[in-house]
């Protein structure tokens, strides 16, 4: 708000003040907020470290079970045995709130199966399949967890900066700005009163 | 279940011998070492200037790679198998079909699982080894079909009618299990009374053994209940018969394990077969190796019988899986240790 906008009445003094006390309560709670949130992206990037590490041990796992499944019975077998499988995983997606962020919450069904639930035949297969299988289905649960816990890292990440924003703006420019204008319009005011007053005098005399 | 076939040994001589001429060509197990130690275009090499260099060629057009390698392996053991139908006449001849019968089997599984998940008729055919009686010709006519009902209606007139008649649609497991359970019934009935055929007999009881082993192993340690287990084993195992079989699998799983100590099969196992362990590859890779080492071990007591003869079908299916193995395991860098340990030599 540029100073030679303002019109300099009390009125527009009252209004301004109330927009300083405002503005000086939002910032406060902004503040507040942006704490918040960065305690909990901690708390939540500390699941997510973890969850990570996991799901890279679990990839490593799978990785290796469908290798040797590979190189013991074949692509061929592992090919047609995969054909026994027809069904995606279910996956839900709600939503929960974390200090004002809406952040997904995935459930999924249908993962883990049991070894008689898996489509294929068990005499005519090996544990080689059932490992990469079993390895499989773990990683893809971990898969989920994990896109859960980065994506509400992610979202709380843009809160935060644009809480961070919020606050740096009405830090440094809305509030200054409104002091200024509040300061302005008191000067003026006060060098009203003595115009005022010096012209007064000068009738009398 | 009745079969006309002309009995008697007469006809072995001449196959056996062909089966000891074709079994000198296989990779002696001292080679085994020596591959492990090459690089993988050594050992494609290899195998493109040996018995599989024709199958190299004829597949070279159609894929590349380590997936042009695992086809020809394929193919020439169909090769090899359908020689062998080729140069048997009478009983041999007949038993090896019913054995091969296991490929047909693995085959029509497949098909009907590329039927159900909905793959292309070509990604079907590529995962089909025409090992058995029906020909890559009859597969792909299968392969073509639109629907599982139309597959069902082609094999009307097959020994696996039976499995797949009462299938209205949902998953195949249990088509899969008794697809399996009718080749081991249906085999077990083709071998007659004999000397030799009292060991093939033997021979063939112990394999089923080995295959309910292996499912009791599975089943146990994934929890699954007496009665569940018990439609997924085979009837007419030597050591684990019925009475066997239905006390394991209501055994809790030390039990089970301890259960185990029974039998014959325990010697062998024992040393990988543990309360906690986390995977089953190594129990079922010494179950392989026994199976190979038995049947050589029993080919030996009468040579003029099917026994060298299913030796040498295992062995050669055995040198596939190997070569499989080392050079899949070697591409995706699996430790030399683990290639070893599946290994059956």
């Amino acid at each position: 708000m540029a100073v030679q906008d303002i019109k300099p009445t009390r009125s527009e003094l009252i209004e301004l003040k109330r927009k300083i006390k405002l503005s000086e309560s939002g910032h406060k709670i902004l503040k507040m907020k942006r704490d918040g949130l960065i305690l909990e992206f901690f708390e939540v990037l500390e699941k997510a470290k973890s969850v990570r590490a996991e799901l890279d041990a679990d990839f490593d796992v799978a990785t290796e079970k469908i290798n040797i499944a590979k190189a013991v019975e074949g692509v061929v077998t592992v090919r047609s045995t995969a054909f026994s499988f027809k069904d995606a995983p279910q996956l839900v997606v709600e939503s929960k709130n974390v200090m004002g962020v809406v952040v997904p919450k995935i459930e999924s069904s249908s993962v883990r199966k049991s070894l008689n639930e898996r489509g294929y035949g068990i005499i005519g297969t090996s544990s080689r399949i059932d490992e990469a299988a079993d390895a499989y289905e773990i990683l893809v649960e971990k898969i989920i967890l994990a896109a859960e816990i980065e994506t509400t890292i992610k979202k709380l990440l843009d809160e935060i900066e644009k809480t961070k924003r919020r606050v740096n703006a009405l830090e440094f420019k809305v509030i200054p700005e409104l002091i200024e204008a509040r300061n302005f319009i008191i000067l003026r005011l006060d060098e009203m009163e003595r115009e005022n007053t010096f012209r007064l005098k000068r009738i009398k005399s | 279940m009745a079969f006309l076939i002309r009995r008697g040994s007469k006809k072995y001589p001449y196959i056996t011998a062909r089966v000891r001429a074709m079994k000198s060509k296989l990779i002696p197990k001292e080679v085994y070492p020596k591959l492990m130690n090459m690089d993988i275009p050594e050992i494609t090499r290899l195998i493109g200037e040996s018995e599989y260099k024709q199958d190299v060629d004829e597949l070279a057009q159609r894929y590349s790679g380590l997936d042009l390698l695992e086809h020809a392996l394929n193919q020439n053991l169909a090769r090899t198998y359908r020689k062998l139908l080729r140069v048997s006449q009478d009983e041999p001849n007949f038993l090896i079909t019913e054995y091969l019968r296991h490929w047909d089997i693995w085959n029509i599984k497949t098909i009907l699982r590329g039927k159900y998940y909905g793959a292309p008729a070509q990604e079907i055919l590529d995962a089909v080894v025409a090992a058995g009686q029906l020909g890559y010709r009859e597969l792909t006519s299968i392969a073509n079909m639109e629907s599982i009902d139309d597959i069902k209606t082609a094999l009307t007139h097959s020994p696996y009618y039976a499995a797949i008649a009462e299938y209205e649609g949902g998953e195949l497991s249990v088509i899969e299990n008794e697809l399996d359970r009718i080749y081991y019934s249906r085999l077990l009935a083709s071998i007659g009374k004999s000397k030799g055929e009292k060991l093939s007999l033997k021979y063939i009881r112990t394999e089923i053994d080995l295959k309910n082993l292996k499912t009791l192993f599975r089943t146990k340690k994934a929890g699954l209940e007496k009665d569940e287990i018990l439609n997924l084993v085979i009837p007419g195992g030597m050591e684990l018969k019925s009475g066997d079989l239905k006390r394991l699998s209501s055994l809790s799983w030390p039990d089970f394990l301890k259960g185990l100590e029974d039998y014959s099969y325990w010697s062998d196992i024992s040393e990988v077969v543990r309360e906690d362990m986390a995977s089953l590859m190594d129990v079922e890779a010494v179950l392989d190796k026994y199976a190979m080492g038995y049947a050589t071990r029993i080919s030996h007591y009468y040579p003029l019988s099917i026994l060298p003869i299913y030796d040498y079908m295992l062995r050669k299916n055995n040198e596939i899986n190997n070569i499989r193995t080392i050079v899949r395991g070697k591409k995706v860098k699996l430790p030399d240790e683990i290639i070893r340990k599946h290994l059956v030599m």
